[in-house]
C-alpha cells in the first residue's frame, strides 16, 4: 500500500475506499457548445457529488480521441478556451459551484505555456486538483513529474490492457490522485466489453494502492458504469455525456442516469 | 574507405543517439498513450535483435538489391550544374527506386520486421502517397493486409498514387480532418493503431513520432548516404563539399546526412517548404516559423499558434506538407550540424521544369525543393565544388497536379 501523498493539494478531493461513495468522474469538453453551458454543467455535477470533474481542454490533434470527443474539441476550438484563459475562467467561478477539477488535455498545451507558468497559476486559481494527460508517457514523465509534484497539482498515471504487471505497479506508485484504467484497446468512445483480464487487473491495481481506481473510455450507459463500479473504485464518462453537451435538458438526464448507477453500486458495495 | 583516412573527414565518431528513452538531445521521446507503449518496446526489441542479426541483414539488403533496385546510381548533372553557373551538381538517384521514391527502404525493414514479429496487418499514413505505394506494395509482396491514411486533400491532389494502392490491394482511408493532410493521416493511424496494437504493425515513413521510428528509418535510409559516399569518393577521390536534401518529415535528409556527420568539411542544407509565403498556415518551414513542441509522439520543431494549437500548413507539394519535423534534424540544427532554409511553391516548380528540361530527368515535386536550393547554392560556390543533391523521388505522380496548376496560371505547355 501506497500511503496518500503528504503534498496533495487541498483541491484535491478526499476518497477512502469502503467509506466513500463510488468515484464518479465525468468528463466536460470546456467550451462546448460555450463555456455558459459548461458552467451549468459544472454546477450540477458539484451538486450530485462527483468525486471530480475531468475537463478538456481542446487540442487541435486529439490523437488519443475518437470521432465524438474530437467533434466537440473542434467546436470548442472556434472560441477562447486557451489553456491560461481557461484557468482564469476556473478562477472566477464561486467554489460552491465547482467540484473539484482534473484538467485533460495533450501534453502540448501545457509544454506550450510552461510547466512551471502552468502550475503557478492552476495553484493560484485555488480550483485544480491535478492534470490527466493521455500523451505523456510514463518514461517521459520523469522529466516533468517533478514539477507537477512541486506545485501539488496531481498527475494522474494511466494502466492500459497492454500494460504488464511490473510496469503497472511502477505506474500506480508514481501516480497521484487517482488511477485511470483505460478499459478497451482503442480511443474514447468505443463499445466497452468489460473482461475477466480488466476485472483481474483493477483487482490487482486495488492491492497496490489506496487511491481510487477508475475505469473509463467506452462507458456507454448507467449499466455499464453500474458494473464496472462492482469491481472499480470510480468511473469516467466521457464521449457519452459529450455527445449530448449541446442540449442542456438531454444532458442533464444522461448524467442522472449515471448518479443514480453510482448511488445503485454504492447501496450495493 | 575508412572515415579518417577521407581529406575532409575528422573520423569523429558521431555521438551515439538517440539515448535509451529515445531522445537527441532535449528531442525525441515517446509522447503517446500508455495503450501503444508496449507495442514500442516490442518493436525496439525486434529492431535491435534485427538488426544484429546476419540473416535479416541478408533478407533486407538483398530485397533492396533485387527488388528495390539497389544501389542507386550517382549521376553528375552537367547540364543543369552549367544553367546555374557555379559549382557542379550530382544527383542521387533516389528516384529510381521501385515505386519511384526512397520510401520503399523504410518500407522493406518496417515490413521485414512485422513479419518476424508475427503481424498480420499493415497500417500507415501517406502525404505525397509515395509512402503509401511502399507499404501496399510490400505488403503485396510479403502477403499482409494493408490499410493507408491519407488526408482528402492529399487523395484529390495525388490521384494517381491513390489509384496505385489499391491496385496493389491495400485499402485507401480518406482523413477529413483538420487540414486534411499529412498530419491527420498520422492521427488517424495512430488511433487505427491504438485499437489494434496486437495484429497489426503501424508502418510509420518518415525519422519521425515516438521512439524507436526516428532511430528504425533513419538506420533504414542511411544506406543512400552510404552508397554516396561511397560512390562520390570512388568518383573524384574526394568528398562533397555540400549535401542538399529537402525535408517534409525528414527521411531522406537524415539518410543522406547521417553517414556523413562526422565529415566536418562538408555542408549540409535541409530544405522545407516555404509554400505561398511565411505567414501561418501558408508554408511548412517549420525552423523559420515554428518553436520546440510536442506532437504525434515527439518532442520537436512545430508550426503552433500563441495558445500552443498546432497550425495547418501548406506546400505545392504533399510530401512536405506538415506541422513538425523529425527530432534528431532539430537536434543538428541547434548543434549547428545542419543549416536549413526553405524554397516556396513557385521556386520549386520553377526547378521541376528545369531539371525535366536540362536532364531529362522529372523530379517529384518534393524534391524539386532540393533542386532548386541547389541551384541558389551553386551559384555562390566554384566551378571545382561539388553540391551532391539528394533527388528522392521521381514527378510521375505530381505531373496532373502541375498541369493544372500551370494551365491555371495561363501557362499551357
Amino acid at each position: 500500500m501506497i500511503a496518500p501523498d503528504k503534498r496533495a493539494n487541498r483541491n484535491a478531493p478526499v476518497w477512502k475506499r469502503g467509506v466513500s461513495p463510488p468515484a464518479l468522474i465525468p468528463y466536460l469538453v470546456a467550451g462546448d457548445p460555450d463555456l455558459e453551458s459548461t458552467r451549468h454543467y459544472l454546477k450540477i455535477a458539484a451538486s450530485r457529488g462527483v468525486f471530480a470533474v475531468e475537463l478538456g481542454v481542446p487540442f487541435s490533434d486529439p490523437t488519443a480521441d475518437g470521432p465524438v470527443i474530437q467533434a466537440a474539441a473542434q467546436r470548442s476550438l472556434r472560441h477562447e478556451t486557451a489553456i491560461s484563459s481557461l484557468l482564469d475562467w476556473i478562477g472566477s467561478i464561486p467554489r460552491e459551484d465547482l467540484p473539484p477539477i482534473y484538467l485533460m488535455t495533450y501534453f502540448n498545451l501545457f509544454h506550450h505555456m510552461g510547466l512551471r507558468a502552468f502550475c503557478e497559476k492552476a495553484r493560484a486559481t485555488g480550483r485544480i486538483a491535478g492534470v490527466v494527460i493521455p500523451d505523456l508517457s510514463f518514461e517521459d514523465a520523469r522529466d516533468y513529474r517533478p514539477v507537477f509534484r512541486e506545485f501539488g497539482i496531481n498527475l494522474v498515471g494511466f494502466v492500459s490492457p497492454t500494460t504488464d504487471p511490473d510496469r503497472a505497479r511502477r505506474i500506480v506508485r508514481e501516480s497521484r490522485g487517482f488511477v485511470y484504467y483505460v478499459g478497451l484497446m482503442g480511443t474514447t468512445g468505443a463499445a466497452l466489453s468489460i473482461t475477466d483480464s480488466a476485472r483481474k487487473m483493477v483487482g490487482q491495481l486495488r492491492e497496490w494502492t489506496a487511491l481510487p481506481v477508475c475505469m473509463g473510455f467506452g462507458v456507454s450507459s448507467g449499466e455499464t458504469a453500474q458494473e464496472v463500479l462492482g469491481f472499480a473504485d470510480g468511473v469516467i464518462v466521457g464521449s457519452r455525456l459529450v455527445k449530448d453537451e449541446r442540449q442542456t435538458d438531454l444532458w442533464e438526464k444522461t448524467f442522472l442516469e449515471f448518479v443514480a448507477a453510482r448511488d445503485r453500486a454504492g447501496r450495493l458495495s | 574507405m575508412k572515415a579518417e583516412t577521407v581529406p575532409g573527414s575528422t573520423g569523429k565518431a558521431s555521438p551515439v543517439l538517440p539515448d535509451l528513452r529515445g531522445y537527441f538531445g532535449e528531442f525525441g521521446g515517446r509522447f503517446v498513450s500508455e495503450t501503444l507503449m508496449a507495442a514500442l518496446y516490442e518493436l525496439e526489441h525486434a529492431f535491435r535483435s534485427g538488426w544484429k542479426d546476419p540473416a535479416f541483414k541478408k533478407t533486407f539488403l538483398g530485397m533492396l538489391s533485387n527488388y528495390s533496385g539497389r544501389p542507386t546510381p550517382l549521376y553528375p548533372a552537367l547540364s543543369l550544374s552549367k544553367e546555374a553557373g557555379g559549382a557542379r551538381i550530382w544527383l542521387k538517384r533516389e528516384d529510381l527506386n521501385h515505386t519511384g521514391a526512397h520510401k520503399i527502404t523504410n518500407a522493406v525493414g518496417q515490413g521485414l520486421l512485422a513479419a518476424r514479429m508475427g503481424k498480420r496487418r499493415l497500417i500507415a499514413e501517406t502525404g505525397a502517397g509515395q509512402h503509401g505505394v511502399a507499404t501496399a506494395t510490400v505488403a503485396a509482396r510479403l502477403g499482409f493486409e494493408c490499410e493507408i491514411y491519407m488526408g482528402s486533400e492529399d487523395v484529390r491532389r495525388q490521384a494517381l498514387n491513390v489509384f496505385r494502392m489499391k491496385l496493389l490491394g491495400a485499402k485507401v482511408n480518406p482523413v477529413e480532418l483538420g487540414g486534411r493532410t499529412l498530419k491527420d493521416a498520422i492521427s488517424e493511424a495512430l488511433r487505427d493503431w491504438s485499437r489494434t496494437v496486437g495484429e497489426t504493425h503501424y508502418l510509420l515513413g518518415t525519422a519521425f513520432g515516438p521512439h524507436p521510428f526516428p532511430l528504425m528509418v533513419r538506420t533504414f535510409q542511411s544506406i543512400i548516404g552510404k552508397e554516396a559516399r561511397r560512390q562520390f569518393l570512388k568518383a573524384e577521390g574526394v568528398l562533397p563539399d555540400a549535401l542538399v536534401a529537402c525535408v517534409g518529415g525528414g527521411s531522406n535528409a537524415i539518410g543522406l546526412f547521417h553517414p556523413f556527420i562526422a565529415d566536418t568539411k562538408v555542408r549540409m542544407f535541409g530544405v522545407e517548404a516555404g509554400g505561398r509565403s511565411l505567414s501561418p498556415g501558408e508554408h511548412a518551414a517549420r525552423f523559420s516559423g515554428g518553436s520546440v513542441g510536442v506532437l504525434q509522439g515527439t518532442r520537436t520543431y512545430v508550426l503552433q499558434n500563441g495558445d500552443g494549437q498546432i497550425e495547418n500548413t501548406h506546400s505545392v507539394s504533399a510530401g512536405l506538407d506538415y506541422s513538425a519535423v523529425g527530432p534528431e534534424l532539430a537536434y543538428y540544427r541547434e548543434t549547428g550540424r545542419i543549416a536549413f532554409d526553405s524554397v516556396g511553391d513557385e521556386e520549386a516548380l520553377e526547378a521541376f521544369r528545369t531539371l525535366s528540361r536540362t536532364e531529362g530527368i522529372i523530379p517529384a515535386l518534393e524534391s524539386s525543393h532540393a533542386i532548386a536550393y541547389a541551384l541558389r547554392l551553386a551559384k555562390t560556390m566554384r566551378a571545382d565544388q561539388n553540391i551532391l543533391v539528394n533527388l528522392s523521388g521521381r514527378g510521375d505522380k505530381d505531373v496532373m497536379e502541375v498541369s493544372r496548376i500551370l494551365e491555371e496560371k495561363g501557362e499551357i505547355l
